[in-house]
């Protein structure tokens, strides 16, 4: 009996001992979802899906709060820090929708942090891809060039918002020196016209790669960023070199602009697009096709097993048609739109006044949706109220009974009358109206980062800077023909206010006119009150819409908005500062 | 649209069934078979000595039933019956018999050859005398020299919560628990050990019957079956290593005991409620508001002084609805039953505690389609083989069934605080009206209309232990254990449309009503996700025991390794565009757009740990405990770590000149410990330089992979330390009835895991790893005073209080170093927050003029304090407030008494020095606070004490953080009560019960607070989240 336990326990202790000699090795595990340093840079297929993710700080333009509603395009309705910017009362600790932590923005396309984190993807890359697993020189330089646009992309976005920055190729360890100041503005701008040229060396002459590089894409930042560097707003800030020109010829930085938007056009890989007969049309489709054409030099795609978050429709659309109403344009920029005879609108002209929607540019009819345009069929409850798919946004209708009744698209109407527009109108660019937006289904139209028109656009700023007009008027009207308006004559400051207005109109909530402003040093002009429209009409039938008449419009105040100088730049985030004593702060802040 | 629930889930049915009769047959039944068993197991031994005798309480002289009764050394043994009489047939009449019976002290009686002996039960004393279940082992409350809280799983009881983290709730000195939500399935409570200690990772480990961190964790266990709960305070904890730097939590399961079976049932019936709904402003306040809104703007009114007063006189409810969103979603109570069985007993051979229980929880919302069902069993065996040879197998089940709308409780809860009171939940003629947002109504989507999401969890947790008493060294004993847990989930998320009604205010039928137009929400078609998970921990340890006794002095010595192995799985499957909505089976949904996904984690640990103790006289008390432990989270050289402790007591009562000098007091113990410990509970190989996937991206119109670094390695990362101090004091006074315990303790956690994100500049594009950087010190003391009366008459009392404060201060962190110095968080407490100091509201445009402002500030907005005096309002002017929402001071008051046949339990809570930030969502897109709308500012009311409407986040005093919102949370409640009745005992054995005892009672009754907004332990900022729970409950517990 004593034996049996002596021999049991004995069993018990060498068991154990036994057990633990295996498993002191089984605390030598490897995470089970995710993959090693090693590893990676052996196998091509996962170094590109390094690469894969990259392109994702490229972001795009289409997130909740739009960068048109930071500037003279659209009023956001639901705040998220657009009104500190619009009013230029955003300081280095609280700037609004440039602070941390807001999400559903492009801002983080162009906010300190994220961007930087962006850039030390690039530089891991480059610092890993010459011994990597990728034997094929061809396929090697092209992960190369891809990552050096990337590099160059993510620069120009941190030098749009603020100036020159500072510029880091390396990959940093954490007991390196961190404390880096900023490089000047010129040292930035060369920067990134070295990168992108090097890009544009590596990568193919392929007109597009459906969502990848090109040298084509390559070259049209290229341009881009050398007509920044010519603007106003830099050329004439010699007090600090961080954010502008102390000197220099700037003739050449017009002239190395106007040549490299003209090396885009040599490439004779792109031109407008113009595959559909009505100008209104073909303005549409532009940006619905979904997929490349000959206009576009590059591309952020959207698939809708994704659901990449990517729902415009919702964001922008009116409350009627149950979406939110987030961006929508506002009085003065639609008031920019010429009439289709290539004349100004004027509230002073009894003819406008009385009926502003009639014969303006087509682009007008495909970029804004207005009081009496049609839409699409509206969702079940708007449509017993509206059949026929017409956005309503007057304040009122009187009918013949005496009753008045209130647009189904406004702060009065039945249906979500707190997620109605204050202006009166809502975003018809890149919202495709076969889709239902207010269900869980997204669209999946592409965002454009460069396309054609603006390249010629760039061609043409830069020829004017340089009083080279008749080629900026040639560039300038090839747009115009397309969009189906007439040709301009224009010279001298007349031409310059020309140009303005029409890249204003073309690229509208593209993205461009936040940075457009700045550049020209124009923020004290546009930066003005914000307006609307009040609409009163009156109707037999309150569902046929042929039988309105009488139609009142007058331009209303919908939002408080001011200009103050330091707003040119976006400030360096309060905490940054407070990590780097080698960072200077931004003019004013 | 409308979906009954799946056809194939029958459980709802069958609990029904049960709670309603038929099956309830089966328990008694099954209980029966089991009653048989085991009395099947009863030894039968040659008898050669008769004793009978009657067993009373020296108390009240009450004859006491179920005292069990042992021939001592023997297996022979009995208990007594309903009079407390018993017979027994001893092997001889040299032996001595020994009596014990729950809350009674042990008492040995030598049967010196009498044939009848009648015993006198003493009570047992108040915490000096019990037995208290430690790391590995158990030891005598008098002779430990650590920090450690029990309570026995009795008290625990009395809480009707079908969350036993809430039972814990005041029960015990130094324990920090919030209740943050109510919601069935997810009520539990955080628990902290001596508040917080580190600025990652506070919860304590928890260990049920010897397993750390079980799977399911101890929210679920069946309160009923739980013998006690010991809280390790201190650096006692050290046999836990690296895991018990925030305290250990040890559960120990019910067992058997010799004796006769004994059947036990308890069936409880509770209807709850939410303890506090938030007060919004009616419809007439509200559109007043959005005018001012409008007003502010430079717009105008969006409302007519006439369809104000219509608002506010309700002149018509299709034109002029005042809406109470909680009344309308909410039922007054909801219905929870909770019931359990167990029978146990046994004889020196086997031992037995087997039990079932069952539980079903409604949700708040009127139809509600949240429910948590549990059903759960246990059974607990020892078998004695030989005499030195003990077999004990565990085994336990529970099945854990989550139901929920498809909407969570967030989103629910959002659109009730959102909720606008000038919109109909329900038009008058029935139908659902329009939602604020997203088809959010939340009348429905409380409840089962738009689908169903259902969870259910299976636990299988068993424990297999071998102990050896060696027979060749006296005093030499070992115990293998191997513990075999298995879980898995499966979780079923069937979206559904559904419909609201909306109306344009104009359109009227034939006969004059109002014309709606429904519309479909939520979904287009039908959507399915399911997941599936299962997890499994095997632990094996091997300990050695070896204990000498001499005369003077006595030591013993503990050994042991153990090994840990966790591993996990699961995937997810999703289609969309079901055909119908008639088959909620993956098969029926379309291939388009399908989607699939997977991960697995595993971990392992070893460790080898020791425990020495030495006791002279039971007078000097020395202990010694060490772990070296080894966990797969750190690198190879910095895998494994040593934590020792060493604690010391002296019973100064067990020195002659104490006594003689003090009499009246009956027990001083003083005690001291210092020691190290350990915590990993960070994510594993941050050693490593690894990719993880993101979320793909698109090139080519395909999906592409993406990988992205997850982090900068740091290959020198390992443990946390926890350096514990604590000196502490037991004693004991007059005869007994007196017991106080009182700790200081003094923390310094060492080599804390933390990210140096603060000054390390953005720019690197570095994604840090943590690192052992921080250190923060904590102090505290806590306590408690017992008081118990319970000699001689009818009438027993006993009164508990308790007490902890905890405060803490980070000594060095990661700052920016640039912070001004009076926003630095080294020397603050942790989570602290920076806060611009709201000091009023600007009357009007000349005090705006007058005082430094924000940018665009205007009258009616807060006045921002400029703290450092510039004449700017920018961010240097944020000041750091020393409170979090974690309370500095808890406590609690339990009493208990019984007279005659009638008992009370009460316990009061309560938790001081924490705050709560709270701000509404609201504007054009949601309601306000009746409070917040009471006190606003308006041009008509400038002198307000509040500011004035706000519009979402666009003023700055609500994007910004300030003082006005930051509410201080102090409170005292009534946690919970219960009144009981015993039958007397000539009526209950006329059933043959041995007793029945009706009770009744509730959960967080009442509540004295200054918060008032909503209950004092939302942890909420907007307050939408499902509220805590009150809970009036009746039942009846019998044994027979």
């Amino acid at each position: 009996m004593k034996n049996y336990l002596n021999t049991l326990t004995l069993a018990l202790a060498l068991g154990t001992a036994l057990g633990l000699s295996a498993c002191n090795d089984a605390l030598n595990l490897n995470p089970l979802d995710q993959i090693s340093d090693a590893a990676l840079w052996e196998d091509p297929a996962l170094i590109n899906a390094y690469l894969n993710d990259i392109y994702l700080g490229m972001r795009h333009g289409l997130y909740e709060v739009q960068l048109g509603s930071l500037v003279d395009e659209t009023h956001f309705i639901h705040g998220y820090g657009t009104n500190e910017v619009v009013q230029s009362i955003t300081s280095a600790s609280a700037a609004g929708v440039w602070s941390n932590g807001r999400t559903n923005t492009p801002i983080d396309a162009y906010r300190w942090g994220p961007v930087y984190s962006r850039i030390r993807q690039v530089n891991i890359l480059l610092q890993n891809i010459d011994d990597s697993g990728i034997e094929d020189e061809d396929l090697r330089n092209n992960v190369k060039g891809e990552a050096h646009f990337l590099r160059a992309y993510f620069y120009h976005n941190l030098l749009r918002a603020y100036g020159g920055v500072p510029i880091i190729t390396e990959v940093y360890a954490l007991d390196d020196d961190l404390l880096v100041g900023r490089n000047t503005f010129e040292e930035t701008v060369d920067f990134i016209v070295a990168e992108a040229q090097t890009a544009a060396d590596l990568l193919p002459m392929q007109p597009r790669n459906l969502g990848r590089a090109t040298e084509g894409a390559a070259l049209a930042l290229k341009a881009r960023v050398l007509l920044y560097a010519a603007s106003d707003l830099y050329s004439e800030n010699p007090a600090n070199e961080l954010v502008g020109y102390p000197g220099g010829d700037r003739t050449a930085r017009w002239r190395a602009a106007k040549n490299a938007a003209l090396d885009v056009m040599n490439m004779g890989l792109y031109q407008l697009y113009n595959r559909q007969g009505d100008p209104v049309e073909n303005y549409t489709q532009l940006f619905l096709e979904n997929g490349d054409h000959e206009e576009i030099i590059m591309s952020r795609f959207f698939l809708e097993e994704r659901g990449d978050g990517y729902n415009p429709g919702l964001h922008n659309g009116p409350n009627g048609y149950r979406n939110w109403a987030g961006n929508t344009p506002i009085q003065q920029l639609v008031d920019d739109y010429e009439m289709a005879d290539g004349t100004e609108f004027d509230w002073g002209n009894p003819e406008h006044a009385a009926d502003p929607y009639e014969n303006r540019d087509p682009r007008f009819y495909a970029s804004i949706l207005y009081d009496g345009a049609y839409f699409r069929p509206r969702p079940p409850e708007g449509a017993e109220i509206e059949p026929q798919g017409i956005i309503q946004t007057f304040e009122e209708v009187t009918l013949p009974d005496g009753s008045k009744r209130p647009g189904l698209d406004t702060r009065d109407g039945p249906i979500e009358d707190w997620n109605g527009g204050y202006s009166g109108y809502y975003l018809r660019k890149f919202i495709d109206p076969s889709i239902n937006h207010s269900t869980s289904e997204k669209q999946i139209v592409p965002w454009r980062f460069f396309r054609y028109a603006e390249v010629l656009l760039n061609y043409a700023e830069a020829s004017i800077g340089l009083g080279e007009e008749g080629d900026a008027r040639e560039a300038i009207n090839q747009i115009r023909r397309r969009a189906g308006m007439p040709d301009i004559n224009d010279t001298g400051q007349a031409l310059l206010e020309r140009y303005r207005n029409e890249r204003r109109i073309e690229l509208v909530f593209e993205e461009h006119r936040y940075w457009d402003v700045r550049r020209w040093k124009i923020g004290s002009e546009v930066y003005e009150d914000a307006q609307g429209i009040q609409i009163l009409a009156e109707a037999t039938n309150y569902q046929d819409r042929s039988t309105y008449s009488n139609y009142q419009y007058d331009p209303i105040f919908i939002q408080d908005r001011g200009w103050q100088d330091r707003a040119y730049f976006v400030p360096i985030p309060n905490d940054e500062i407070q990590r780097n004593s080698n960072l200077v702060q931004n003019p004013d802040y | 649209m409308r979906t009954l629930r799946t056809p194939l889930d029958v459980r709802p049915v069958l609990l029904a069934v049960f709670f309603r009769t038929p099956l309830k047959a089966l328990f008694p039944s099954l209980l029966l078979v089991l009653g048989l068993w085991a009395t099947g197991l009863q030894d039968v031994h040659a008898q050669d000595h008769t004793v009978t005798g009657t067993v009373i309480s020296a108390d009240d002289g009450a004859p006491l039933p179920g005292v069990n009764i042992v021939v001592k050394g023997t297996v022979t043994g009995t208990s007594t019956d309903l009079e407390g009489q018993y017979r027994l047939d001893a092997p001889s009449a040299g032996d001595t018999l020994v009596f014990s019976f729950v809350g009674y002290q042990v008492q040995e009686a030598p049967i010196d050859g009498r044939a009848v002996i009648n015993v006198s039960m003493q009570l047992a004393d108040v915490g000096i005398g019990e037995i208290v279940v430690v790391g590995y082992g158990t030891q005598r409350r008098e002779t430990l020299t650590g920090s450690v809280s029990a309570v026995s799983g009795d008290k625990l009881e009395k809480a009707p919560s079908i969350n036993l983290a809430n039972t814990l709730s005041g029960r015990l000195p130094g324990i920090v628990t919030i209740n943050t939500s109510g919601e069935p399935g997810y009520d539990g409570a955080t628990i902290r050990i001596r508040g917080n200690n580190t600025l990652g990772d506070n919860s304590p480990l928890i260990v049920i019957d010897g397993v750390p961190d079980r799977s399911g964790g101890l929210d679920r266990l069946n309160p009923r079956d739980i013998e006690s709960v010991s809280i390790l305070k201190d650096a006692s904890a050290a046999i836990y290593g690296s895991r018990a730097a925030n305290g250990v939590i040890l559960i120990t399961t019910k067992r058997g005991r010799i004796g006769k079976p004994r059947f036990t049932l308890d069936f409880n019936q509770g209807v709850n409620q939410p303890t506090r709904i938030p007060e919004m402003a009616d419809a007439a306040t509200y559109v007043t508001m959005l005018n001012e809104l409008n007003e502010y703007r430079g717009l105008p009114p969006a409302y007519s002084e006439e369809e104000i007063d219509n608002y506010r006189n309700s002149t018509d409810p299709w034109l002029y609805p005042n809406t109470d969103w909680f009344d309308e979603t909410l039922k007054p109570y909801s219905m929870q039953t909770r019931a359990s069985a167990s029978v146990s007993g046994g004889t020196d051979a086997v031992k037995y505690y087997i039990s079932f229980g069952g539980l079903t929880e409604d949700g708040y919302y009127r139809n509600s389609a949240t429910r948590y069902d549990q059903y759960d069993f246990r059974s607990n065996i020892d078998g004695r083989i030989t005499e030195a040879l003990t077999l004990s197998f565990d085994v336990s089940g529970r099945l854990e069934d989550r139901n929920f709308p498809t909407q969570s409780a967030g989103a629910t809860f959002r659109m009730l605080m959102r909720g606008k009171p000038h919109l109909p939940a329900y038009w008058p003629n029935g139908l659902p009206g329009p939602d604020i947002e997203n088809g959010q109504n939340p009348v429905v989507t409380g409840t089962d209309v738009t689908g169903y999401d259902q969870d259910d969890r299976y636990y299988f947790q068993s424990n297999l232990k071998l102990a050896i008493d060696v027979p060749s060294i006296e005093g030499l004993s070992f115990t293998g254990n191997v513990a075999i847990d298995q879980f898995a989930r499966d979780r079923k998320f069937w979206n559904t449309p559904w419909l609201l009604y909306s109306w344009d205010y104009e359109t009227y039928d034939a006969e004059g009503n109002p014309v709606l137009n429904g519309a479909s929400r939520g979904p287009t078609e039908p959507e399915l996700r399911q997941w599936s998970e299962t997890g499994r921990d095997i632990l094996t340890n091997f300990v050695g025991n070896f204990q000498r006794d001499m005369s003077n002095f006595s030591y013993s010595a503990l050994l042991g390794v153990e090994y840990q192995k966790e591993t996990f799985s699961g995937f997810t499957a999703y289609r969309r565009n079901f055909v119908s909505d008639q088959i909620d089976q993956l098969f029926a949904g379309g291939r388009d757009l399908q989607d699939l996904s997977g991960s697995a984690t595993a971990g392992s640990r070893l460790n080898f740990f020791s425990r020495l103790n030495f006791d002279y006289q039971s007078k000097y008390l020395l202990e010694f405990v060490g772990r070296y432990d080894g966990s797969y989270i750190f690198p190879k050289g910095e895998r494994f770590g040593f934590f020792p402790a060493v604690s010391a007591g002296w019973r100064l009562t067990q020195e002659n000149w104490f006594r003689n000098a003090v009499g009246f007091i009956d027990e001083l113990k003083l005690r001291v410990s210092w020691g190290q410990t350990g915590n990993d509970r960070i994510d594993p190989y941050q050693f490593l330089g690894t990719y993880a996937f993101g979320g793909g991206n698109v090139f080519d119109n395909t999906n592409v992979p993406s990988l992205f670094q997850t982090r900068i390695p740091n290959p020198n990362i390992t443990w946390e330390v926890a350096n514990q101090f604590d000196v502490g004091i037991e004693a004991a006074f007059l005869n007994n009835r007196v017991f106080l315990e009182v700790d200081y303790f003094n923390n310094l956690r060492t080599d804390i895991l933390h990210f140096r994100n603060a000054s390390v500049p953005q720019t690197s594009g570095l994604s840090l790893p943590r690192e052992n950087i921080g250190e923060v010190a904590s102090t505290g003391f806590d306590g408690s005073v017992t008081y118990s009366h319970n000699t001689g008459s009818k009438f027993q009392f006993e009164a508990t209080l308790n007490l902890g404060y905890a405060d803490n201060e980070i000594k060095y962190w990661d700052e920016p170093p640039g912070a001004p110095e009076w926003q630095r968080s080294t020397g603050a407490p942790m989570n602290t927050g920076l806060f611009y100091q709201a000091i009023g509201v600007f009357s009007d445009q000349a005090e705006v003029d007058s005082y430094p402002h924000w940018e665009g500030a205007r009258p009616g907005d807060l006045i921002f304090e400029d703290v450092n005096g510039d004449g700017v309002i920018n961010a240097d002017d944020r000041v750091r407030i020393n409170k979090t929402d974690q309370p500095k001071w808890n406590g609690g008051i339990n009493l208990s008494a019984s007279y005659g046949a009638f008992d009370l339990s009460m316990l009061f809570q309560g938790a001081a020095g924490a705050v709560q930030y709270i701000q509404t969502q609201s504007g054009d897109f949601g309601n306000y606070f009746k409070e917040y709308a009471d006190q606003r500012w308006t041009p008509e009311n400038p002198d307000a004490e509040g500011p004035r409407a706000f519009q979402r986040e666009e003023e700055y005093w609500i994007a910004n953080r300030n003082t006005y919102f930051l509410r201080n949370t102090n409170y005292l409640r009534l946690k919970s009560l219960e009144v009981g009745f015993n039958l007397p005992v000539r009526l209950t054995e006329r059933f043959g019960l041995e007793h029945l005892r009706v009770y009744m009672g509730g959960f967080n009754l009442l509540t004295w607070d200054k918060f008032k907004l909503m209950d004092p332990e939302a942890r909420n900022e907007s307050g939408s989240y499902y509220p805590q729970k009150r809970v009036f409950n009746l039942g009846i517990t019998t044994a027979f």
